[in-house]
């Protein structure tokens, strides 16, 4: 008697799998990508920027300011805040901007960019730093890093400032 | 010389008619999965369907006819592990101009999702609610292959495959397989089985070292198919030796070792993904068992197996270790017919056809929607190549 139920489930748990087989096509692009973002994940700061401390309009486009995002357990990445310009297509052929990163009112950085007509290209420019926590930057080119860098990405151009001192902004 | 081959052809497992009416469900699946490409533009992508409608079709109908599994999946799977890097070589040439991974992709997400990860993923996506891989969580225009829509497929065809995603699924694979069968003879026999525990321990190391340094360990440093796919910019002496490890790793495990050896050395004593699909073998419902009344413990199966997943000991306990990825290549060797399919809770050898149809059912059908898409695609990308008009 035990080994025919153990038989029936298993025949069931097979056609439940053959069931799954079929299903996944029809579910995966709709209900399951939604029931992951719903749960509450996060793709790591360190690549996406972190999250959005203020924004400001300049006409057709915005220069958005991020929160610091700081290193995590033994991660090997400087502290940085991130700025974006977008999109580019209003971005005046050269963008000259003094902004504030810590939102005390004060200008911490001056950031200077041309903006490439190739949307591959990188734009040049530099950093400088008006404020000791942050460290300026030429070029970084081929030195680019998670925190140091200035590029086009998503039709936004997308510049990292190192922060210098560690914890004074937690 | 005709009558002769007549005479020494094993007899048909099934007959013709049968093998079709098998076949059938499997041709209607695909026709299924390949009809969105069918209704879009793109004579290049129609022919690439078309072909691989035909090939996943054939290879099922052949695999019914013989009663043999691993001879004609290995077809599948051979295509697709060098296929793959082909069509995906193509599309990274042709968006940013060369293999390499710029910042700016994994900036924006773009990054595609590779399974490889998602053991790296679990700790810190546990304890920080954070995915330490530069992509997207839900699909876009520019990345499809999203993390939600991958770690899905992942999940679904772990549930229906267990490890055999190692023999159906994964993209990679079939490189060193096909150097594996290029070789007549292994000039290497004798292989440690203690080599076995090596994936353990670098899954141990990486996954563990991924969550304290918060970055996939394993694709920055030791994937050997980084090789074959795309890889951060060398700019530096790191990024430098990160290639240099790469290559080695690739040259090594998925070209020579397999050559020598007629083993998946890479999968058998490396990678670390494919140790953790072992622990889905406990959950998963079909399994390769021993019929020990048959079992004249040649160690036939024992040699043909490509991932040692086989030892004495196992075999004389009626069944594989626990890293068996339900190839079928003990099965097709065995002349005694003791190697047998087997659905858990049922009696061993008792109807084995029925549990390797079940199983194959469904390991075919993922193996059409993934590998065949991707089969697909890899090549409309080669005709786009041909000086065809």
């Amino acid at each position: 008697m035990r080994a025919q139920v153990k038989t029936v489930l298993a025949y069931v748990g097979a056609a439940v799998t053959l069931a799954i087989a079929v299903c996944v096509p029809f579910v995966l692009m709709g209900t399951f990508s939604k029931a992951v973002a719903h749960a509450g994940l996060h793709v790591d700061a360190s690549y996406t920027g972190g999250a959005i401390a203020a924004a400001v309009t300049h006409g057709a486009y915005q220069t958005v300011v991020y929160q610091p995002v700081w290193p995590r357990a033994l991660q090997q990445m400087d502290p940085f805040v991130q700025i974006t310009f977008r999109p580019v297509a209003a971005l005046p052929r050269r963008v000259l901007e003094a902004i504030d990163l810590d939102g005390d009112g004060q200008p911490d950085v001056r950031v200077s960019f041309t903006v490439p007509p190739d949307p591959r290209s990188r734009p040049s420019g530099e950093v400088v730093a008006l404020n000791a926590k942050y460290a300026g930057f030429g070029m970084p080119g081929s030195r680019s890093s998670f925190s140091q860098l200035m590029v086009q990405s998503n039709g936004a151009v997308v510049v990292r400032v190192p922060l210098k001192e560690a914890g004074t902004l937690r | 010389m005709a009558s002769s081959a007549a005479r020494t052809r094993p007899p048909a497992f099934r007959s013709v008619g049968r093998s079709i009416l098998l076949t059938v469900p499997v041709a209607m699946w695909a026709l299924l999965m390949f009809a969105p490409t069918f209704r879009a533009p793109g004579r290049n992508h129609h022919l690439g369907a078309s072909a691989v409608i035909v090939f996943m079709t054939t290879l099922f109908f052949l695999m019914m006819r013989t009663g043999k599994t691993y001879r004609w999946r290995r077809y599948f799977f051979v295509a697709l592990g060098f296929l793959f890097p082909v069509g995906f070589i193509a599309s990274l040439v042709a968006v940013r101009g060369s293999m390499s991974i710029p910042i700016e992709r994994m900036v924006s997400g773009d990054t595609p999702f590779c399974y490889m990860v998602i053991p790296l993923l679990i700790i810190p996506a546990a304890l920080a609610r954070t995915l330490i891989f530069p992509g997207s969580i839900l699909p876009t225009a520019s990345n499809p292959h999203s993390i939600a829509v991958m770690i899905g497929l992942w999940l679904a065809m772990t549930l229906v495959l267990g490890k055999a995603w190692c023999s159906y699924g994964c993209f990679f694979g079939g490189i060193e397989e096909g150097f594996a069968a290029a070789s007549k003879h292994a000039k290497i026999r004798k292989l440690d089985a203690r080599l076995r525990l090596v994936p353990w321990a670098i899954l141990l190391f990486v996954v563990v070292l991924s969550a304290a340094l918060f970055e996939p360990v394993y694709c920055m440093w030791l994937c050997p198919f980084k090789a074959v796919t795309e890889y951060p910019a060398v700019h530096s002496v790191e990024t430098a030796i990160q290639m240099g490890i790469f290559i080695a790793l690739f040259a090594a495990l998925v070209i020579v070792l397999p050559f020598l050896t007629k083993k998946r050395t890479q999968c058998a004593y490396f990678c670390p993904f494919g140790a953790f699909q072992s622990l889905f073998n406990r959950i998963n419902l079909f399994e390769i068992r021993f019929d020990r009344d048959k079992c004249v413990d040649c160690t036939l199966c024992q040699t043909a197996c490509p991932t040692m997943a086989l030892s004495v000991e196992s075999i004389r306990e009626g069944g594989t270790l626990l890293n068996c990825m339900k190839c079928g290549a003990c099965v097709d060797s065995c002349k005694k017919g003791a190697a047998v399919w087997h659905l858990k809770g049922t009696k061993v050898a008792l109807k084995p056809e029925r549990a390797r149809l079940l199983f194959l059912y469904g390991a075919w059908a993922m193996a059409t929607l993934f590998g065949g898409s991707i089969l697909a695609s890899s090549i409309a990308t080669v005709i786009g190549f041909l000086p065809l008009r």
